[in-house]
């Protein structure tokens, strides 16, 4: 429909709202409540307009004419109007720039301003405020207010990630909303009212995985990221638009480093994939990379102490002692957030030493790659059967969120030249939800599941012998048979459920079934689920363990033999092995085994217990640091771009490759970034170089996935000790202060008769040897835990899945009473 | 040109051989520094608390034309604060070898901590001698980084070089 802003004629769809159509003519209104993704309520006011339309006769039903122009006549509305609340009607003239508006909008902002403490000097949104620019272009200049302003608390800890400033806060309730609307946990109210309301929590603290986002939309300095308060300036931050190498999503974020350090750590905008949302993981998990030990220097040991030299020493060293070695002997294993180039460079350096013993770990026994196209992020936002076996929470947080926008029903609005729409007024506050469209099961209760329709927690024992069955049940259905029955003991729901769930998948156009590690870990339960989804015509979203795990099995940084996989490396077989940010000597085993080989290097950022044992210390970057490409689960390559983070001589991999090349007196491919996206471009007919930071699609593998490993001897997992995913990466947790203490120790989490039968109460710290492993664990009670089963963490080398606990030998470290006394 | 020119200006030459010299025997003499001079920094106090004026803004540094600011901020302990309010300048540092004594950074200043005042006597021996931190420069620091060792070197005073009129500004500092 045809409308006009100030002078600029323009088309809109109907629908828009009259805030997106000023700015898709060019102009400007000032705005503090609304939010792109977030439904508009007219909070503030500030983005008043005049409005006028054009009115029909109701007696002729032709519009009423202006006698003088023999134009539509035009009626403006009495006052000015909130344009984001507003629809754009046909014919519509909205008036941002006259004296009037001016007069208004200048009024709104002096009325904000009447209870805000102005202390910007020394408020950590300073310089990158929303009220402070809207204070300049639209504020008179100066102040009429002599009395005293509102007194409120300056520094309440929402929790431990978040500082609330009761005083600046200036009642936008975009905070309120986000919980309600993105997550859907409320744990933000007003309280109070009129001048006195203030955000608070019903409970302390804030009771979500997502909470971090707040502190981006705040308009004001009112919340705030504590692990970065007073931690620089804005303007004197270094920004670094890169992808989150902590999970498979693959969310955009900006990094904000000032002196080498990485001071805090903010959302990216990536309409397709994040939105401008990311998990509190991702948000507050980065204080370990500037962490006082960090190895800057490479090692090596000489008469039984590691020493510090130089790389090219190091790289000699090396070279010397594998000579002559046989290079199948030699194993090189990389952790599957390592990016693509990264995985070129591993890739060459085994072929230059012959040897196929290479793989990434975690690496699932079934392939993370789907059969064909996966389905977008967006495929699940605009899903009408979703289908979930796992933890997406915890697994990629993302994926969480986009399950809860398909819950809305409401398609993601197209993009407008600005950008995603600033009022989308299909949004709305406490919107109904279409829970029936979500099935999830689990093998413990999910914080997804108070979200979903139907929520199944079958045995972890027999997560396969359910997919088995459904997937039985659907291939049987699919030309209107009737099944066998023969797995209905199976199904862990009933007959009639499962049916239910078939007809909903097959029936909807756009059905998704994701599925994670509790599937892929098992050969059998992957094949029923890829069958499942194939029958019911849905589409698949494998998460993989860690970040980067599909592309890599995209571009065979595997193994050449299943033989040769990670596992292969601790047999006497392996005389030498490169390992690259993996710390498998946790399992004294493994250790065990490490000491005997000829050669162990270690390329990491920490020290760890395998650096410990290492002949050769390489220092390696973080994901913060690395410049390379990742692709995401949805299949999308994504740019990773290093932050400028002080950590001495710390390469990547394509480094150690670099200098390891040297020392062999070659040229490797992969000694550089760039020398391995030259590889890249012939392996994916990308140019990994020119990707945008919103990343781009890449065509699916045709034909069967690659990395799923022979299915030889069959053995179903067993054990009682469940590890499960955790958005928290544990292996940082020491190092991350302040996340660790919001989110606590990594946790044992049982049902209370379990711990009670054990003689264990909540807060009780242990360590539990577990597959071998062990732990320490802070025991925590949890009703979702099915009796019997203990829950931990994983680690990068204890994949999710099921383990022996060995209770027996649990020590307890420190009783939770005694902690108290 | 005239000779009547050509002894008009001799003539002023003559007249000042007459005149008392303004010479300043500087150091044996001090030198008489303007009130309005700007010389190195001063980190001012309130008088009556003794806090810290700085809250550690680093708008100064931002103000700075010549980068020769370096701030970082850390949160005052309630209990016992270093300056008035939630923040204060954990570092402060200015580069004299930078700095163009301009005093950008005093007008920049919120709340009136950073006061160019009087010190011009820097020199020094050694690059990282001329930066200067918050012991340097809060109020009631006398002299130089090089004068305050020769002091103590030889266990006397520091001797400025010069006076100066007062100046409101500089409220506590005291030549
Ligand atoms: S705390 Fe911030 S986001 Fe929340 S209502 Fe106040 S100003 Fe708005
Ligand atoms: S006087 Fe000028 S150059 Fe010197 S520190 Fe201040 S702002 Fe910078
Ligand atoms: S001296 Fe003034 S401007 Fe500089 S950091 Fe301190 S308070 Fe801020
Ligand atoms: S009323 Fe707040 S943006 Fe319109």
């Amino acid at each position: 429909m045809k409308i006009k802003v100030n002078e600029v004629e323009l088309d809109v769809t109907p629908g828009t709202s009259v805030i997106d159509a000023v700015f898709a003519a060019g102009h400007d209104v000032p705005y503090f409540c609304s939010q792109e993704y977030m439904s508009p309520i007219g909070a503030c006011r500030m983005c008043l307009a005049k409005i006028g339309a054009p009115r029909k006769d109701r007696a002729t039903n032709d519009w009423i004419l202006d006698e003088e122009t023999g134009e539509p006549k035009i009626f403006w509305f009495p006052n000015p109007m909130a344009t984001c609340t507003t629809q754009v009607m046909e014919g519509m003239v909205v008036d941002t720039i006259s004296k009037d508006v001016k007069k208004a909008q200048n009024a709104m902002v002096e009325f904000t301003l009447v209870n805000h403490p102005l202390d910007c000097p020394t408020c950590d949104k300073g310089g990158a405020c929303e009220l402070q620019d809207r204070a300049y272009e639209y504020g008179s200049g100066e102040s009429r207010f002599v009395f005293d302003k509102r007194h409120q608390e300056k520094h309440h800890a929402l929790s431990e990630l978040i500082t609330l400033d009761r005083e600046r806060c200036i009642h936008c309730k975009r905070c309120v909303r986000y919980f309600e609307e993105v997550p859907g946990d409320e744990v933000l109210d007003f309280i109070e009212r009129g001048g006195h309301t203030y955000i608070g929590t019903l409970e302390d603290g804030l009771p979500s995985p997502f909470t971090g986002n707040i502190t981006d939309i705040c308009p004001v300095g009112a919340l705030l990221d504590t692990t970065s308060r007073f931690r620089g300036r804005n303007w004197e931050y270094h920004h670094t638009d890169t992808t989150s190498l902590d999970d498979p999503s693959g969310a955009a974020l900006r990094i904000d480093t000032r002196t080498g350090r990485i001071e805090r750590i903010k959302a990216g905008l990536n309409d397709d994939v994040n939105k401008t949302w990311i998990d509190d993981g991702t948000r507050f998990g980065h204080e370990y990379a500037d962490a006082e030990d960090r190895i800057t220097r490479p090692m090596v040991r000489r008469d039984g102490t590691l020493v510090e030299t130089t790389w090219a020493d190091a790289a000699r060293e090396i070279a010397e002692r594998i000579a002559g070695m046989d290079g199948t002997r030699i194993g090189i294993a990389l952790r599957g957030d390592a990016t693509l180039e990264e995985g070129v460079a591993a890739k060459a350096l085994a072929d230059h030493l012959g040897s196929g013993r290479l793989d990434t770990a975690p690496r699932p026994a079934a392939s993370v790659l789907p059969d064909g196209a996966a389905a977008t992020l967006r495929d699940v936002a605009t899903s009408d059967a979703l289908f979930v076996v796992g933890d997406p929470t915890e697994e990629a947080g993302i994926v969480d969120l986009r399950i809860k926008d398909a819950l809305k029903g409401v398609e993601p609005a197209p993009l407008f030249p600005h950008g995603p729409a600033i009022a989308d007024l299909r949004l709305k506050e406490r919107m109904p939800r279409k829970r029936e469209i979500l099935t999830i099961c689990a093998p413990y209760r999910t914080d997804l599941m108070k979200h979903a329709g139907q929520a199944h927690v079958p045995p972890a024992t027999s997560m396969v012998d359910l997919l088995h069955a459904l997937a039985e049940r659907a291939s049987a259905t699919v030309d209107g048979g009737t099944p066998s029955g023969a797995w209905d003991d199976a199904l862990g729901m009933t007959a009639a459920e499962a049916d239910a769930l078939i007809t909903r998948m097959r029936s909807s156009t756009r059905g998704v079934m994701i599925w994670s590690a509790f599937v892929s870990n098992d050969p059998r339960a992957d094949e029923a689920a890829r069958t499942f989804a194939k029958s019911v015509g849905a589409k698949t979203l494998i998460l993989g363990p860690m970040a980067n795990t599909a592309g890599l099995e995209r571009i065979s940084v595997l193994p050449s033999h299943d033989r040769y996989d990670y596992a292969s490396m601790f047999t006497p077989e392996t005389k030498a092995l490169f390992l690259a940010s993996l710390d498998p000597a946790v399992d004294p085993k493994v250790a065990d085994r490490l000491r005997e080989l000829d050669l162990l290097v270690v390329h990491a950022a920490f020290p760890t217990a395998t650096s410990a044992l290492a002949d050769v210390v390489l220092p390696a970057v973080t994901g913060y640091e690395k410049d390379g490409t990742t692709l995401n689960v949805e299949g999308r390559l994504l740019p990773v771009r290093a932050a400028p983070v002080e950590a001495g001589t710390a390469t990547d991999f394509t480094g150690v490759v670099k200098q390891l090349g040297e020392a062999f007196g070659t040229r490797l491919e992969g000694r550089s970034v760039k020398s391995a996206r030259r590889v890249l471009r012939k392996l994916l007919d990308v140019d990994a170089a020119e990707l945008p930071t919103t990343g781009q699609p890449l065509p699916p593998v045709r034909g069967k996935a690659s990395g799923a490993r022979a299915v030889r001897e069959y053995a179903r997992a067993t054990g009682d000790a469940l590890i499960v995913p955790s958005m928290v990466r544990v292996e940082h947790l020491d190092r991350n202060p302040h996340l660790r203490a919001e989110r606590g120790d990594a946790a044992l989490r049982a049902h209370p008769a379990t711990l009670h039968a054990h003689g264990l109460t909540s807060g009780d710290v242990v360590t539990l040897p577990i597959g071998g492993i062990p732990r320490q664990l802070r025991v925590t009670a949890s009703e979702g835990v099915p009796e019997g089963l203990w829950l931990a963490p994983t680690l990068p080398e204890q994949p999710v899945g099921l383990y022996d606990a060995n209770l027996a030998a649990m020590v307890r470290e420190r009783s939770a009473t005694a902690e108290v006394a | 040109m005239s000779i009547l020119n050509v002894a008009k200006g001799m003539g002023v030459t003559l007249s000042h051989l007459f005149k008392k010299p303004v010479t300043v025997q500087y150091p044996e003499e001090k030198a008489q520094i303007q009130a309005r001079f700007r010389g190195r920094h001063h980190l001012l106090r309130h008088p009556d608390t003794g806090l810290e004026k700085c809250i550690g803004c680093s708008l100064c540094a931002a103000a700075c034309p010549a980068y020769a600011i370096y701030v970082e901020a850390a949160e005052n302990d309630p209990d016992d604060p270093t300056s008035a309010g939630e923040r204060y300048a954990s570092i402060y540092e200015i580069n004299m070898l930078r700095c163009i004594f301009c005093g950008f950074c005093e007008e920049a200043c919120p709340t009136g901590a950073v006061v160019l005042g009087h010190e011009f006597e820097l020199a020094d021996f050694r690059y990282d001698h001329f930066v200067y931190g918050k012991e340097d420069m809060l109020v009631g620091v006398k002299g130089s980084k090089w004068q305050r060792r020769e002091a103590e070197r030889k266990g006397g005073e520091v001797e400025l070089g010069f006076q100066a009129g007062p100046r409101p500004e500089l409220e506590g500092v005291d030549y």
